[in-house]
């Protein structure tokens, strides 16, 4: 037991737990003003994150990955279950409801999507050819049309990017990458004819903003005015007065990263930055050492998630990107976000903790 | 697996990084002053605008309820919380205004959340708030809706209900709700809410840094609420109204419906309550006076109360011993001052006895004997069938009954009592005493169909909408729900009986017999309490007899049918018969019946 404890990538590890402090502590300032008590909440998912990070590295992640098509299965019938039990919120039906708590399936469909990829590559061992490519993405778009259709634009696309860049690391063929970049951009007038408006408008908002400053990109000024007005070192916290006054529920999700920059300033949220970049390099550096194909492949998708979501919402935060509704890993308020997010960063410390002891052993 | 390819991700993970980076510090470093000045001065605020409720009219145009502007003050904790005993002391000394604790709580507790401070100002206070405004730094006035009930709603206070702010349930269950939404809470503001609610406004509005708006930027309009004209005849409300409280009685219930349609014309629950002090708000003090209120004036009797029915129950008895063929329409029965089923004893309510008599004598002069004989014969279980079949112990309409009559059988007992049922209880149900219970609402029911050929109809409030996006009045129509496989010739047997209640030589109602306009009716009087004597005489309020008169005007072809019940009236024909004769006689006076 103790042996096994001394494996863990225990730099990884309390980087995390860092990000999970730092996400009570501020969603305390982004919502006590307002007699909420969410912290408390959020704080309780950080206790469960804490104990999923710490003990679930202990199982070997190749038992986790044998049962892959099952809990793809699993997660596709959970998926389901939401159009006929889901709870309805802001519009959109995404939640269960389990009497005192809700859960997101599609959070945790982020996670089975790199563990049903990872099984798939894993067993060909040879580079990933487009048959391969074409059945793992068959695969994948169950739980992204389902998702798409929820309506979570931006969700479905984070069930995507893992699958992607993990495609792109089993060495898929250039040609195929060109052909995929291609058949996008050739779609793409036919994926905005597709579009809900509100999405549409807040693209539209995202290409000029001044159009129309106060519908779809009042989020967007709003946030930036607040990152911006934070200046060096913040405005200290608490004191945020712009975030404080966004009249929007978003605060304390997405834009949890407005509060942080406003309050802490350049100096915070620029180490924040750096943390989700040193977290995915990380796994990265470990992925390059591995000979285990499905352990190289869950590092690379995890890294390539957490890198990701994190950069596009902060990147919406910022007014670079649209709005879409996604949060910040570890961080934005949610329960089910930070459960999923522990529960692969849990089975990346199990590839690093069984690579290293089996090294030991040989 | 290359491992080239890992360098490519990493270098994609640096790009993004160096560009966000760069961002940041752009945004919070290079810029940083110039968003802080912008953050200092430019607040957008999104504000609710609420909609104007629709308007309440009765079936003839008369305006019931409707919206009208009203001031007030608010603010917003985080601009307040440094002086806010200063505050708290100018509005006392200006305008007159005390805080309460409770909202002085949340000023110093909350933040961004708005806080009223005071609701419906006066003129004057309007006045001296524009005037004094330097001394109100960071306290706005806006104006809101207030539901204003009209004099004719005041007879009205359990039909119309009332109005209040979304609960927190309410609040999560329905998007389109905000908090300060004025949204229906009981009566037909509740039933006719989805009419009546209008969708609110949004209005994002520059305020600058002492929360003044600078200016406008967007602005998307309420949509008002759709008006509507209920079934109720102000008019015949306000009549039976003041009969009942000319009468000198305590505590009832009128309902007068249309027959033909089942439209409800008036519902009065006795004691009202003032429906406008309701609306805008009571004191503590008078809140617990409503509630110590031995008569009490919040419960609804006409749809919420359950009672005995008493005699008026013979009716749906008389109606299902001729269908049944136990007895023929012309039939005299010996009917005496007794009926005894082994050493039990049931008396007529007349020690006389009523001697040989047929369905209609029976009817007449109420007579007990005779229909204990045909209760044991029909049996409890074809009574209850047949009370079934006129809608009694159903909701004909869900949206205005909130109650069920409850109609006893064996099982029933057997369920609730514990105890079999004994055939005294047959005797006791075919008067209507013993366990039945009903809603005076649904004394209605006994005669709807008795009058109209057999149709059993669903009641109905509303006469018509305003359709906002068809931009007309769209008038409801009645349903029929199901039609009585019972022969036309035993209502008019029925009929004739009730006829002679009150033009008969010994009818129970023959004080009626005076109106200029042919009526027919039922009395009813329901035992509370087990009297231990005949002439015992009861002090008691609580436990005095239950009074019932249903009644139906025109004889020929009914379009009133008004049932009268007076909780603990003693009797009948003393306390509910003069009550129907002074609505008659009003309405007659008024052009209402002719």
């Amino acid at each position: 037991m103790k042996g096994k404890f001394k494996n863990y990538d225990f730099f990884l590890l309390f980087i995390v737990f860092f990000l999970i402090g730092w996400s009570v502590l501020n969603i305390y300032s982004a919502t006590v003003h307002e007699y909420s008590n969410l912290y408390i909440k959020q704080g309780l998912y950080g206790l469960v994150s804490v104990f999923i990070l710490l003990l679930f590295p202990l199982i070997n992640y190749r038992k986790v990955v044998h049962f892959a098509p099952f809990i793809y299965v699993l997660g596709v019938v959970m998926l389901l279950s939401v159009f006929l039990f889901g709870v309805t919120i802001l519009g959109a039906k995404r939640w269960i409801s389990l009497g005192f708590f809700t859960i997101q399936p599609s959070e945790f469909m982020k996670y089975v999507v790199i563990l049903i990829t990872a099984y798939i590559l894993g067993v060909r061992k040879e580079k990933v050819d487009l048959k391969t490519a074409i059945i793992v993405l068959l695969i994948v778009s169950v739980p992204f049309v389902l998702t798409l259709k929820q309506p979570d634009l931006g969700t479905a696309l984070t069930i995507l990017i893992p699958v992607v860049f993990m495609l792109f690391a089993g060495g898929i063929s250039h040609r195929y990458i060109v052909a995929g970049i291609t058949a996008v951009i050739l779609s793409s007038p036919f994926i905005w004819e597709h579009m809900k408006d509100y999405q549409k408008e807040r693209i539209l908002a995202f290409i000029d903003p001044q159009a129309d400053p106060f519908k779809s990109a009042y989020h967007l000024i709003q946030s930036k005015i607040a990152i911006g007005s934070g200046g060096i070192t913040g405005k200290g916290f608490m004191h945020g007065t712009q975030s404080k006054l966004f009249f929007l529920p978003e605060q304390h999700t997405d834009f949890i990263f407005a509060t942080i920059g406003e309050e802490w300033g350049f100096v915070f949220s620029s180490i924040i930055l750096t943390i989700y970049l040193i977290v995915g390099l990380r796994m990265l550096y470990w992925s390059n050492k591995i000979r285990d194909d499905e352990g190289k492949y869950i590092l690379i998708g995890t890294a390539s998630l957490i890198v990701l979501q994190a950069f596009i919402n902060i990147a919406m935060t910022v007014g670079m990107a649209p709005v879409v509704g996604i949060t910040l890993p570890f961080l934005s308020y949610g329960g089910s976000s930070m459960v999923a997010f522990s529960l692969m960063v849990a089975t990346a410390l199990s590839v690093i903790r069984v690579y290293r002891e089996e090294k030991l052993h040989f | 697996m290359k491992s080239g390819r890992l360098r490519i991700i990493a270098l994609l993970f640096l790009i993004g990084y160096l560009i966000l980076f760069s961002r940041l510090f752009y945004l919070q470093v290079l810029k940083g002053d110039f968003y802080r000045k912008l953050s200092e001065k430019n607040h957008i605020r999104i504000m609710v605008v609420n909609p104007p409720r629709g308007k309440i009219y009765d079936r003839n145009g008369i305006l019931l309820a409707y919206d009208e502007p009203s001031f007030q003050i608010y603010t917003y904790p985080y601009m307040v919380k440094k002086r806010l005993k200063l505050l708290k002391d100018r509005l006392k000394e200006i305008l007159g205004i005390e805080i309460k604790d409770d909202i002085y709580e949340r000023l110093k507790k909350g933040y961004a959340n708005k806080v009223i401070l005071k609701k419906r100002l006066t003129q004057e206070q309007i006045k001296k708030f524009i005037n004094h405004w330097q001394d109100f730094e960071g306290l706005f006035l806006e104006v809101q809706p207030r539901r204003v009930y009209t004099e004719y709603a005041r007879y009205m206070p359990h039909l119309l209900g009332y109005v209040g702010y979304p609960s927190k349930n309410e609040l999560n269950k329905n998007p389109m709700l905000t908090p300060d939404m004025l949204i229906g809470k009981s009566g037909v503001e509740k039933i006719f809410d989805r009419y009546l609610r209008g969708s609110y406004g949004m209005r994002a509005v520059v305020v600058d840094a002492k929360g003044r708006i600078v200016k406008t930027l967007w602005e998307k309009q309420p949509r008002r609420g759709s008006d509507i004209y209920l079934t109720i005849d102000a008019r015949v409300q306000k009549i039976v109204y003041e009969a009942f409280k000319q009468s000198g009685q305590k505590s009832g219930a009128v309902v007068v419906v249309n027959p033909k349609d089942y439209s409800i014309i008036a519902l009065l629950s006795y004691p009202i309550y003032d429906i406008q002090k309701f609306a805008d708000g009571l004191s503590v003090k008078e809140w617990k006076a409503l509630l110590k209120n031995r008569y009490k004036p919040l419960f609804n009797k006409a749809l919420d109360g359950l009672y005995p029915p008493g005699s008026i129950f013979k009716i749906t008895v008389a109606l299902a011993a001729l269908q049944e063929g136990v007895v023929a329409p012309y039939q005299k029965i010996f009917s005496g001052a007794e009926f005894k089923i082994g050493k039990w004893v049931y008396r007529n309510w007349d020690p006389r006895g009523c001697g040989y008599v047929d369905v209609m004598g029976a009817l007449e002069v109420s007579c007990d004997t005779y229909f204990y004989q045909i209760g044991v014969k029909l049996g409890s279980e074809r009574i209850s069938y047949y009370a079934r079949m006129f809608g009694l112990g159903e909701k004909l309409n869900p949206q205005i009954e909130k109650r069920v009559s409850r109609i006893p059988d064996p099982e029933w007992k057997a369920e609730f009592i514990g105890e079999p049922w004994y055939l005294g209880d047959t005797v006791n149900y075919s008067i209507g005493q013993g366990f039945l219970a009903i809603t005076p609402f649904d004394s209605t029911k006994i005669l709807v169909p008795v009058l109209n050929g057999g149709y059993l109809l669903k009641p109905r409030l509303l006469k018509a909408y305003y359709d906002m996006s068809k931009m007309r009045f769209i008038t409801v129509k009645t349903e029929v729900i199901r039609k009585l496989n019972l022969k036309r010739f035993y209502f008019r047997v029925i009929k004739k009986g009730l006829y002679d209640v009150v033009y008969g030589k010994n009818g129970t109602a023959k004080l009626l017999s005076t109106l200029p306009v042919k009526n027919a009716g039922k009395t009813g009087t329901a035992q509370v309490f087990r009297h231990k004597k005949r002439k015992e005489k009861i002090e008691k309020w609580y436990l005095q007899n239950h009074a019932w008169f249903v009644d139906f005007v025109p004889y020929r072809k009914p379009e009133y049918l008004i049932s009268v019940f007076v909780e603990h009236g003693i009797g009948g024909a003393r306390t509910a018969v003069p009550i129907t004769k002074s609505i008659i006689q009003k309405m007659y006076g008024e052009g209402l019946i002719r």
